[in-house]
């Protein structure tokens, strides 16, 4: 039982309350128990806090570890400007958490929004008397009055109602006026025609109303908590670089612990079996990997944003590509929102409009004419679409026929129809329009050529087969009735008859004994990218599901004229929907096509919720404030940059600028390039970790200086490889990336085939490089086998400087192999990523920076090169380039013998 | 179980809706109901005014509903008369309301209503009124944890509950994520989770079941307290059952607490339910 079935007594009673309202020290004490009637925002975790979590991870404890003993080195053993090591390992965990937080960052705005449709003040009675408070003081109990332009505070429920009429599309979604009235009713009380809901707006007429819920305990304040209470979890990009970073990590300290232990058997002293620990983990570690990921997602975002796809949060955008659902909703996404009458049944024969021929008289058009709330006003249509669409059809067709509208019961999602009552000429009429279950039952005759027939079980047949003939079309499929009402002089003489003055809370009365005239099947066309959009995502793997107020017969024919369902899908509607448990509806959710018909956005989230708890990656679209639950609790909220509402928008992780769902189409594609190329650029930093790793192991196995320093390798990590790298962020996607099914979430970013590439490809060759251009100039120098150099020995500068140069000449030659997996760079075209070119400039430009400016000699320990010892390097570019050519080309062969033998079995 | 119903009321609203919840499980029950009343020797005039009369009208709605009723009103500490009344007259359950004021001091400093549920011999029902438009609910939220004790206890509470207002039962629990250290979080479908369904939850379904009283199980991996209120808001739930916390304060402040996470964000009736019979 709820306040709506109550009788106003027991309303009144429930809440301690009275007609006079509360006195003011009992609002004050209610007050002080309920607390401000607001919308506030659930305890979460502050701003401040999220970012210092991006210094207590692994990784990072890890690197505060490896600083903190680089300071204690410098403490207890100065002058091996260990210091400076510390300050630049603090620099990579400032530098990585900052990136991770500018990827993980959202703004919530989402309650501000909601916080606006709110009232300042209130107009209430207290101890009898009306006064104006500030919004925030309502208390249940309250007694409020509320009239025309009002925008309700708190839910409430009706004690007295003057043809009040209440705009509740922040609620439902529904624009259309609803007309509410003080009866008691049964039922749910969101749609209860006695309760008025904070947050909605008064349209006409005039109430008091009892307060009975206030804050959080309104609609709008459970639409609030979910929206900010309910998260997506992190997204498949997070989750893998957490992982990722952990293996990274892991191996870095076991590896160094290993050689740090291989050391010390050896006979190195402890600080340097220190040091080189240290820098075992500093070259494994791929420093540069977070900076790059984000910026790489932010160039993602802006060719998104170019294809009307606007990003809100980052890690978006890869989430995008491994999406296995979209739930869509239909009106204004799947089709152009343009309604447009198509087919008319009238006089038992089905026509199409364009060969309709009405006449002046023709009752049908005129309740299509008048009957509607669409008007032509500075030479454009203004109203609802399909009111529109109706208008347009009924004026083209009688003209203006110069009607006097005496009353209106507007359109009711409930009754599912909506009368006026008319003058014209002399005579009143009653026009009603609505479903067609709503209308038939209200008929007692019908129209035929002119002349009112009674109405009979043939002729309701033919009109029901009518009627489901053109739903199947996918037209959505308005019924029109009529009836002459008594004139005004004749309800003045009998005024106990008059049924404008009598209960207003029962419109039944006079939607009865109508005249069937006939239906109208309007058709919302699919926007013409659809059809193809749908094609590809079915290609890719990803199921569409449609939800839609329509019902199912419209919402079915739609779907197959877009080619979203093929067979015979599951259709679920709304009241089964309520009734099914979440077993039920996930059994029915499994099925390969489904359609929700009739169904509502507070719906939607449930929906979600069930697909996620499977393992789906879900995308969802909406624009209401109530969708706003949904959009936060799907892996994609999609919002509609056009007809969203600022609350959807600001939930959302993606905004549609022009609501298209192509453009999701789109958008998954870009996000599913970003994964690849995320892959691409990983490869690319650890084939150089590996080439920054093997000089270190050389040094602690064999009696030879060390050949590359730890600032020299934090040089290439987050220096010369960022650019490059970046690059390979930005490749376009590949053709057949749409034709693969979504990731699973098994697959990994770090894969055994990307680490058998690096380590027993192409990393031992980037090493061959560094570790060549070191001993060439070692033996150029006339270094003998066993000696070791002096702190700031040129020689061993240069030659340091020189197996640096060689990594980063084999890191140009990589940057082309990591293009792709196995298609050469002579097919895919050399210059098609001409960032690419961008970035070898600039590692070049750095490159040239490190060995040859003081400064840069300076901080990195190195010395300038002769151009010879560059010529002797840049060979090794080639064999890398062309060793991974050939790796392909036997990886193309592979591929292509085993499809044709899986060919040739089938 | 419950012979004797005792309902607290103060000179607050919320008091008065709490003492419904206990009319009408004794009406249910055909147990005794007390209806009492300890005023504070500060209290104003007009707040024991508010308090009379809202023990009146129970009282005078008791025995409408042929209710067996007493109203006591004694001057005093609350927690010691309503202490001296439920000794004397062997009270098995006691229902008071909590307010909004006691969830930000409730943990800190003690109020009445806590007081009441820590050193009351016999069962108490702390109830947090938050939304009026309910009047006898229809969807009924029973947070359980892994452990629980007094499962007999809690499963008759919750059946005389549903069965008083024929509501359905929704049993939720929310277990922690399955984590691997490289592998990250493990997703685990609903039918895996139903697998894992800890042993004292089956017990209390079985309970009910016994009971012939409808109910749903559901599990939900994350944050108890916020996936608690997530559910009752998202699927409209009308009241909420959960045990008394039984975490200190130090253990509190360290992991949060999340009896009163939900008592802060409650979106309908909560009942937080200390049980005292044993199994």
């Amino acid at each position: 039982m709820k306040i709506n079935s109550l009788s106003r007594e027991d309303a009144l009673r429930s809440l301690a309350s009275s007609e006079h309202g509360l006195s003011g020290a009992e609002a004050a004490r209610r007050l002080s128990e309920n607390g401000p009637n607001e919308i506030r925002e659930t305890r979460r975790t502050p701003l401040g806090m999220k970012f210092l979590k991006q210094f207590t991870h692994f990784l990072a404890l890890l690197l505060w570890c490896g600083a903190g003993l680089s300071f204690l080195s410098d403490c207890i053993n100065p002058g091996g400007n260990m210091s400076t090591l510390g300050f630049a390992i603090i620099g990579v965990i400032v530098i990585n958490a900052v990136f991770t937080f500018i990827q993980e960052y959202r703004a919530e705005k989402a309650l501000e929004t909601l916080k606006k449709l709110l009232p300042f003040y209130v107009q209430v009675v207290r101890g009898g008397k009306d006064k104006k408070v500030h919004a925030y003081e309502i208390v249940p109990g309250d007694m409020i009055r509320l009239s025309e332009g009002d925008r309700i505070p708190a839910d409430a429920r009706l004690i007295e109602s003057c043809v009040l009429r209440v705009n509740n599309s922040s609620l439902t979604g529904e624009s259309e006026p609803l007309l509410r009235n003080h009866a008691p009713s049964q039922g749910e009380l969101l749609e209860s025609p006695n309760i008025v809901f904070a947050g909605t707006t008064v349209t006409s007429g005039s109430c008091k109303a009892l307060v009975f819920a206030t804050g959080m305990a309104t609609e709008i304040g459970r639409i609030a908590h979910l929206t900010s209470a309910v998260e997506s979890g992190l997204s498949p990009l997070q989750k893998e670089i957490i992982r990722t970073t952990r293996i990274i990590a892991f191996l870095a300290t076991v590896i160094g612990f290993i050689f740090f232990v291989i050391g010390h058997f050896m006979g190195r002293v402890f600080w340097e079996n220190f040091i080189f620990a240290i820098g075992v983990i500093v070259a494994l570690v791929p420093e540069g990997m977070l900076p790059t990921v984000t910026l790489a997602l932010a160039i993602a975002s802006q060719r998104m944003a170019k294809r009307k796809a606007l990003i809100k949060n980052l890690t978006s955008v890869e989430t995008l590509g491994c999406v296995t659902v979209i739930c869509t909703d239909k009106t204004g996404t799947l089709t152009q929102n343009n309604m447009a009458a198509s087919r008319i049944w009238a006089d038992s024969k089905m026509v199409e409009t364009k060969d309709f021929r009405p006449q002046t008289s023709d009752m049908f058009m005129k309740i299509a004419l008048v009957c509607n709330n669409a008007r032509f006003t500075d030479s454009e249509y203004q109203g609802d679409p399909t009111e529109i669409a109706l208008l347009k059809l009924a004026g083209k067709s009688i003209g203006d026929l110069g009607t006097e509208r005496i009353a209106e019961i507007p359109f009711d999602p409930d009754r599912k129809r909506m009368t006026t009552v008319n003058r014209i000429g002399d005579r009143e009429y009653i026009f009603t329009k609505g479903a067609m279950e709503s209308i038939m039952p209200a008929c007692s005759g019908f129209l035929l050529h002119g002349m009112k027939q009674r109405m009979d079980e043939t002729f309701r047949k033919q009109a029901m087969a009518a009627y489901h003939e053109l739903m199947d079309m996918g037209l959505r499929v308005l019924a029109f009735a009529y009836r002459e009402h008594e004139m005004q002089r004749a309800r003045d003489n009998h005024p106990e008859n008059d049924v404008l003055k009598s209960d207003p809370t029962s419109p039944q009365s006079i939607e009865t004994d109508l005249v069937f005239a006939g239906l109208i099947g309007l058709e919302d066309p699919p926007r013409p990218e659809v059809p193809a959009a749908i094609r590809k995502c079915h290609e890719a793997g990803i199921r569409v599901i449609m939800i839609t107020g329509d019902g199912a017969r419209t919402a079915a024919a739609i779907g197959r004229e877009i080619g979203l369902i093929k067979g015979e899908p599951v259709v679920i509607e709304g009241a089964e929907f309520t009734t099914l448990d979440d077993r039920s509806l996930r059994e029915k959710l499994s099925a390969k096509e489904v359609i929700f018909a009739r169904m509502t956005p507070k719906h939607k989230m449930r929906v979600v919720s069930v697909l996620k708890e499977d393992g789906e990656r879900v995308a969802v679209t909406g624009d209401g404030v109530n969708d706003a639950p949904a959009l936060k609790k799907a892996d994609i909220g999609i919002a509609m940059g056009i007809s969203g509402t600022d609350v959807a928008k600001e939930a959302s992780d993606m905004i549609l600028l022009d609501d298209n769902f192509a453009t999701i189409i789109n958008a998954v594609e870009e996000g599913r390039a970003v994964f690849e190329n995320i892959r691409k650029f990983i490869a690319y930093f650890f084939t150089s970790n590996v080439a920054e790793l093997v000089p270190y192991i050389t040094y602690v196995i064999f009696p030879v200086p060390l050949p590359l320093t730890i600032m020299q390798v934090l040089a290439i990590d987050l220096g010369t490889d960022l650019l490059p790298g970046l690059a390979l962020g930005a490749e376009k996607p590949t053709k057949e990336l749409m034709t693969l099914h979504p990731r699973s979430p098994q697959e990994k970013l770090l894969n055994a085939k990307i680490l058998a590439l690096v380590f027993l490809c192409l990393g031992p060759i980037e090493a061959a490089a560094g570790l060549f251009g070191f001993f060439h100039l070692l033996k150029q120098g006339g270094w003998q086998w066993g000696a070791i150099f002096p702190s700031g020995d040129i020689l061993y500068m240069q030659a340091t400087t020189a197996c640096l140069t060689g990594i980063v000449i084999a890191q140009i030659a990589n940057v082309f192999a990591c293009r792709s997996s196995s298609e050469s760079v002579f097919s895919m075209g050399f210059f098609t990523n001409r960032l690419i070119f961008a970035g070898i400039a600039f590692e070049l430009a750095l490159q040239a920076f490190i060995v040859y400016h003081p400064w840069g000699n300076t901080i990195f320990s190195t010395h300038p090169l002769s151009l010879a010892t560059w010529l002797v390097l840049i060979p090794f570019a080639f064999v890398l380039f062309f060793a991974d050519e050939t790796r392909k080309a036997v990886a193309r062969q592979t591929q292509l013998r085993r499809s044709s033998m899986s060919t040739l079995s089938r | 179980m419950y012979r004797k119903i005792l309902a607290a009321v103060n000179e607050h609203l919320n008091s008065e809706v709490a003492a419904r919840y206990a009319l009408t499980l004794a009406s249910h029950l055909d147990a005794k109901l007390y209806i009492c009343f300890v005023a504070r020797k500060d209290m104003s005039q007009q707040a024991r005014r508010a308090a009379e009369d809202a023990m009146k009208k129970l009282f005078h709605d008791a025995m409408e509903k042929n209710i067996r009723a007493e109203s006591i009103a004694e001057i005093g500490d609350p927690v010691a008369e309503i202490g001296k009344i439920v000794r004397h007259e062997g009270i098995s359950l006691v229902f008071a309301s909590t307010r909004r004021e006691d969830t930000e001091r409730r943990f800190f400093t003690g109020t009445i209503a806590r007081n009441l549920s820590l050193k009351l011999p016999c069962s108490v029902a702390l109830v947090r009124v938050v939304h009026s438009g309910r009047v006898h609910p229809g969807k009924i939220l029973v947070p359980l944890k892994e452990r629980i004790d007094h499962v007999t206890e809690r499963a008759y509470f919750t059946a005389a509950l549903a069965r008083t207002f024929k509501s359905k039962v929704y049993v939720f629990h929310a277990p922690k994520k399955v984590t691997r250290f490289f592998h990250g979080e493990i997703h685990l479908t609903p039918e895996d989770w139903e697998q894992r369904m800890p042993q004292d939850i089956s017990r209390f379904t079985e309970q009910l079941e016994q009971q012939e009283i409808e109910h749903e199980n559901r599990l939900l991996p994350g944050g108890t307290g916020k996936n608690i209120t997530i559910e009752a808001f998202a699927k409209r739930h009308d009241l909420i059952i959960m045990g008394a916390s039984e975490r200190r304060l130090f253990s509190s402040l360290l992991r949060g607490n999340p009896v009163e996470y939900v008592l802060r964000e409650t979106p309908c009736d909560l009942i937080i339910l200390t049980p005292r019979h044993e199994d």
